[in-house]
């Protein structure tokens, strides 16, 4: 037995056992919470992130690996490297689901998720509880199709 | 000045147990570990000291072979003693390090920090610093293994391990480690508590020689 054996499995059970099952936890969480008019993006997406702990390693090591293992720089650059990911893929992305989101506003649709009229709301959820599963692999589906997959 | 041959047996039994009294020490060591927090050490604190005293213990002739050099007489190394007891007592303190600490101490101890752990997971803590102390307890022979493997022979042996350890360190361990700061960080913003602490060290973990590099280079 060796310690670096010992912890590469622990990681590699938590990354790979553990969090994808803890997915569909965080999911039905998120669900319930929807379903309750309360805030459920936080759920949606740690359900997200749970899919994807090797392919978020992975992307770490490739912002940390931008520069060599003895370069006084390769943390700055790593965080650098962060920050543009951030702001050229993830924040892009963003704005395309905030223009999805006006037009739904726009067309009205998201005035029926309101307590008072709640019923898309209730239609929606009912809907998601359903088909949790098919969900999940939809979540498994699009990482698997990702640049690094589930691992 | 010849020695007398009670002393030059004691020596030679204490220098037979160098490598067996390095093990109990790994073994406190990690029973330090997890007094210190599990997923992190105190400085100057008893795990330090501990596995300061396997690395002196696992390059003792090598430690002594530099005051030699300086010029103080030490007394010689290696021979087998002449006393049956003396011998006697080498084999039963190696025997018992191998048959009971490392056979059976050490997993009974490394189960009871298993059910630390669902302890502490159940008072709402991290159980990840039991079962990091655990894997440690468990890995212990291996480690001293390693250790040894590390001995460079010279008179600077011991900084020679220090510095093996501390490559191992920064260039194995902590990389394993960015994978559970991942993890850890998916939980923490899952339960809405600070996740970017974990995000930034699991970075740092993937460049801690390109830190102490820049740490390096700003002492000038």
């Amino acid at each position: 037995m060796n310690l670096s054996n010992g912890l590469l499995n622990l990681t590699d059970w938590l990354g790979n056992v553990i969090m994808p099952t803890m997915a569909g936890l965080f999911a039905a969480a998120a669900i319930y919470r929807f379903s309750k008019g309360h805030p459920y993006s936080h759920f949606g997406h740690a359900a997200l992130a749970s899919l994807m702990c090797s392919g978020l390693l992975r992307a770490m090591e490739s912002f940390s690996n931008q520069a060599g293992w003895n370069n006084p720089d390769r943390y700055w650059i790593s965080v650098l490297t962060l920050v543009n990911w951030v702001g050229n893929v993830l924040l892009p992305l963003y704005g395309a689901g905030q223009v999805v989101l006006a037009v739904a506003h726009f067309a009205g649709l998201l005035e029926r998720m309101t307590i008072g009229e709640a019923w898309v709301r209730n239609l929606i959820s009912a809907m998601c509880c359903f088909s949790l599963s098919g969900l999940l692999r939809l979540g498994e589906f699009w990482i698997q199709h990702g640049t690094a997959g589930v691992r | 000045m010849t020695l007398p041959q009670m002393i030059v047996d004691l020596l030679t039994l204490l220098f037979d147990m160098a490598v067996p009294a390095a093990t109990c020490t790994m073994v406190l060591a990690g029973i330090a570990l997890r007094q210190e927090g599990g997923l992190n050490f105190q400085t100057g604190g008893k795990f330090q000291r501990w596995v300061l005293w396997s690395v002196i213990l696992l390059t003792l002739p090598q430690f002594l072979s530099w005051f030699a050099a300086q010029g103080i007489t030490m007394p010689a190394q290696g021979g087998g003693t002449g006393s049956a007891w003396v011998a006697g007592l080498q084999t039963s303190f190696s025997g018992f390090v191998s048959n009971v600490v490392v056979a059976k101490l050490i997993p009974v101890l490394a189960a009871f920090w298993v059910l630390k752990a669902a302890l502490d997971a159940a008072e709402g803590q991290s159980p990840l610093a039991s079962i990091i102390a655990g894997l440690f307890l468990l890995s212990v022979s291996g480690t001293v293994q390693l250790m040894q493997s590390w001995n460079s022979g010279s008179e600077f042996a011991t900084t020679d391990m220090l510095t093996s350890a501390w490559n191992f360190l920064a260039g194995t361990i902590l990389p394993e480690a960015a994978g559970l700061a991942i993890v850890g960080a998916i939980f923490n913003y899952a339960r809405h508590r600070p996740f970017m602490p974990l995000v930034g060290s699991g970075l740092a973990f993937l460049s801690v020689s390109a830190i102490w590099k820049l740490v390096q280079a700003m002492a000038g």
